[in-house]
């Protein structure tokens, strides 16, 4: 009995050392690559803002982007229903306060309600259509960048998201810190405790048995467009507080960038969801972004943003060469132990 | 019965998937397809003898496309308000807007199109590539015009004689260079030592010249050199400027960037953590960065217009030099055209195309501000009718035209 506690011990601490691996090592790798070159990697308290907001975008995006990703939904219209639900979100609290107090409070909680309905919008066209999801996605993609270039004629929307109140979100990385907490708990929660989450994980590894076994995939399939709609109608908040603007001007899949930024995450998110839960997976894999994201903000005069862009496709490209290959790695790694072993007894 | 409820439902979210397909496709559409043009124009009742300029002239109604490559900030939304509220209101003119212009492709295509519209002139606010923009024209027998800048001295030779070509007023290169040095100097004479450079869309030539002139200003050279055209070319041939290239004891350049696209507030975050003494924009900081600068309290400047954000931010947030245009700065260059649709066309005396540079109006307080913004409001603008009758019509002389372009008061 001892024993068998001791072991599981020993297990959950070796998983959670496997875990942290990957962060330690960005944190290790880039704090010396700046200290190397005489730069800190969060020089001071600005930049420490920008790296819990730019961790909470990341984290959300890549939660909305996998919950349907996992399930075999592709889903190309997230970036727009950001974009359009912080869009609503921002004209609807600019007729109502003016950009007076309590508008980042307001356009926080339309933005999220926007994001829910469009997300469901989303999922009852690819119900109702019965055509691959990422057909449908491609659509709703642009009609929901239609629908935003109609209403704002192309323009940044500027004056509905600068006030006080949007200024004082991106100023302080607590309300980021708060985000970043009550949806990682609400989402761990949600897929790990609720009926809703047993029936999405029955699905996701075998759709047609949980169908059987009587799991309605429907009702499911629409309830994670929401959810993943609500939580893109956050990023769509936190962007628009960070940039100071939403952009109007997006049209034919330019949205569909904001998307992309969560792939490496998600790679390395659900990585490391092998030793830990899932979504405190997607939390590490985002603070990494944010790590490699500030550090980029350091060396921002030696680096530009395309450079940039290819470091990230790189990363992503190595990461999956070592995710495919991973079995063969290790088989590699083992067979030459055991002839070193081997070797040695010899 | 649910079979066939299913394919109705089929056919209608594919008809609207279709819809917001073709909405979305923005400025592709037919030439007459104005939906995707904002039209303006009030006193248009009877466009084909409309009168206007006076009581006793008669103009012919038109309709004037209009280039844009900002859509968003308060300088171009200013100049457009001036043009469709108080222009369309007192002569028989009806506006035609392009879209976002964001390359020399889509500038040709929003030419032809206006051409499609039965427009009679281009004023081009958009800078991509003015010289195809005037070869367009003359394809299409459109007069043209650039407002709010020039071509530079090659090009300008070059399209100098096409009778197309009427006029250009703005400011020109040598003045876009001096704002940039005033600016630069500025901020070396209060102190400042750590300067981060926004660069706006270098290689359009009225930023290129602007930065040149605020590395002058700031004392530093730029591979090696100080002369103004050999460091314009360079950041031409640079496509921006790279700090490796910088030098000088005065200043030091902490961050440069330039452009507006996803990588934007990346590249902003790291010019403020730089923690610069100013912020020094080449244009468009006031438009898209304000916010940001004054939250994180970097004292910074901007080359824009005097408008009501801009006093906002030099009364309560850290705007501390503005060089600018008010408003109606765009009025003579409608005069111009008025006179060459109406067949009177206001030529240099070697019967060249107008060419007039406009000064800046500098403002380092909320009182130099106001000189410029309270002047320049709504229904009661510098540029009002009184004073652009005087530059219309066929009695109008050069000289008058010139002075008036260079002091309206």
């Amino acid at each position: 009995m001892q024993n068998s506690k001791r072991e599981r011990r020993k297990h959950k601490f070796s998983a959670l050392i496997r875990a942290l691996f990957i962060p330690f090592l960005f944190a290790a790798v880039l704090s010396l690559i700046s200290a190397a070159n005489g730069k800190a990697m969060i020089p001071n308290r600005s930049a420490f803002h920008n790296f819990v907001i730019y961790t909470a975008i990341v984290m959300l995006t890549t939660m909305a982007l996998s919950i349907n990703l996992n399930s075999g939904r592709f889903d190309f219209s997230l970036g727009a229903m950001a974009l359009f639900s912080s869009l609503i979100a921002a004209k609807l609290t600019y007729a109502v306060l003016g950009g007076g107090p309590g508008s980042a409070v307001m356009i926080f909680v339309l933005s999220l309600a926007a994001g829910a309905c469009l997300g469901l919008i989303s999922g009852l066209i690819y119900v109702l259509l019965r055509i691959p999801p990422i057909i449908t996605s491609l659509g709703v993609t642009l009609i929901y960048e239609g629908a935003i270039y109609t209403i704002t004629g192309g323009r940044y929307v500027m004056e509905e998201v600068q006030n006080a109140s949007m200024a004082a979100f991106s100023a302080h990385a607590v309300y980021a810190l708060i985000i970043i907490a009550a949806v990682l708990g609400l989402m761990i929660y949600l897929f790990n405790y609720t009926v809703f989450g047993f029936n999405y994980r029955a699905l996701k590894e075998g759709q047609k048995v949980a169908v059987h076994t009587g799991i309605k995939e429907i009702p499911n399939a629409l309830a994670c467009y929401a959810i993943s709609g609500g939580l893109m109608g956050m990023v769509g908040f936190m962007n628009a507080a960070r940039n100071t603007n939403i952009n109007g001007g997006n049209l034919n899949f330019s949205s569909v960038g904001i998307m992309f930024t969560a792939f490496l995450p998600m790679f390395i998110g659900s990585y490391i969801g092998r030793f830990i839960n899932t979504e405190i997976g997607f939390f590490l894999a985002a603070l990494c972004m944010s790590m490699l994201n500030s550090c980029f903000a350091a060396f921002s005069n030696q680096i530009n943003a395309s450079a940039q862009a290819i470091i990230n496709a790189l990363l992503l490209l190595l990461f999956l060469i070592y995710l495919s290959n991973e079995n063969l790695l290790r088989n590699v790694l083992q067979n030459t132990a055991g002839k070193r072993k081997a070797a040695d007894h010899d | 019965m649910k079979k066939n409820l299913r394919n109705i439902l089929s056919i209608a979210l594919s008809c609207t998937l279709l819809i917001g397909a073709l909405a979305s496709c923005g400025g592709n559409g037919e030439p007459s397809a104005e939906k995707n043009q904002n039209v303006s124009g009030k006193n248009k009742e009877n466009p084909a003898t409309a009168e206007g300029g006076g009581e006793d002239r008669a103009f012919e109604a038109f309709k004037t496309g209009v280039l844009v490559a900002d859509v968003s900030g308060e300088e171009a939304l200013a100049f457009r308000d001036y043009y469709e509220n108080y222009i369309a209101e007192q002569y028989p003119i009806e506006f035609l807007y392009s879209e976002q212009l964001e390359d020399a492709a889509s500038e040709r295509s929003a030419i032809e199109k206006f051409a499609a519209q039965g427009c009679k002139a281009i004023i081009s606010f958009s800078g991509s590539d003015r010289a195809r923009q005037i070869e367009s024209c003359e394809e299409n027998k459109l007069y043209y015009a650039v407002a709010s800048g020039m071509l530079d001295d090659k090009q300008y030779e070059e399209h100098k004689d096409s009778p197309y070509f009427v006029a250009q007023i703005g400011p020109s290169m040598e003045t876009e260079y001096n704002a940039g040095r005033e600016m630069g100097k500025y901020f070396l004479e209060q102190g400042a030592e750590k300067i981060a450079l926004y660069g706006a869309f270098i290689p359009n030539p009225m930023h290129v010249y602007r930065a040149a002139g605020v590395l002058s200003g700031l004392g530093l050279s730029y591979g090696g050199s100080d002369d103004k055209d050999a460091v314009a070319g360079q950041i031409f041939q640079d496509q921006g400027i790279k700090l490796e290239k910088v030098s000088g004891d005065q200043a030091e350049l902490a961050a440069y960037f330039q452009g507006y696209g996803d990588t934007t507030t990346d590249e902003l975050n790291a010019a403020i953590q730089a923690e610069p003494d100013a912020f020094i924009s080449v244009g468009m900081a006031t438009t898209f960065f304000t916010q940001q600068l004054n939250t994180s309290a970097v004292p910074f400047s901007d080359i824009d217009s005097f408008t009501s954000g801009n006093r906002k931010a030099m009364e309560e947030g850290e705007l501390t030099y503005l060089a600018g245009k008010y408003s109606s700065s765009v009025g003579p260059v409608i005069a111009a055209v008025i006179n060459a649709v109406n067949g009177h066309p206001l030529r240099n005396e070697d019967g060249s195309a107008l060419s007039v540079s406009q000064d800046y109006q500098v403002a380092s307080d909320l009182e130099s501000f106001d000189r410029y913004f309270k002047a320049d409001r709504g229904s009661s603008p510098i540029y009002d009718k009184n004073l652009l009758d005087q530059m219309i019509g066929q009695d109008t002389d050069l000289e008058t035209f010139t002075k008036l372009v260079h002091n309206p008061a």
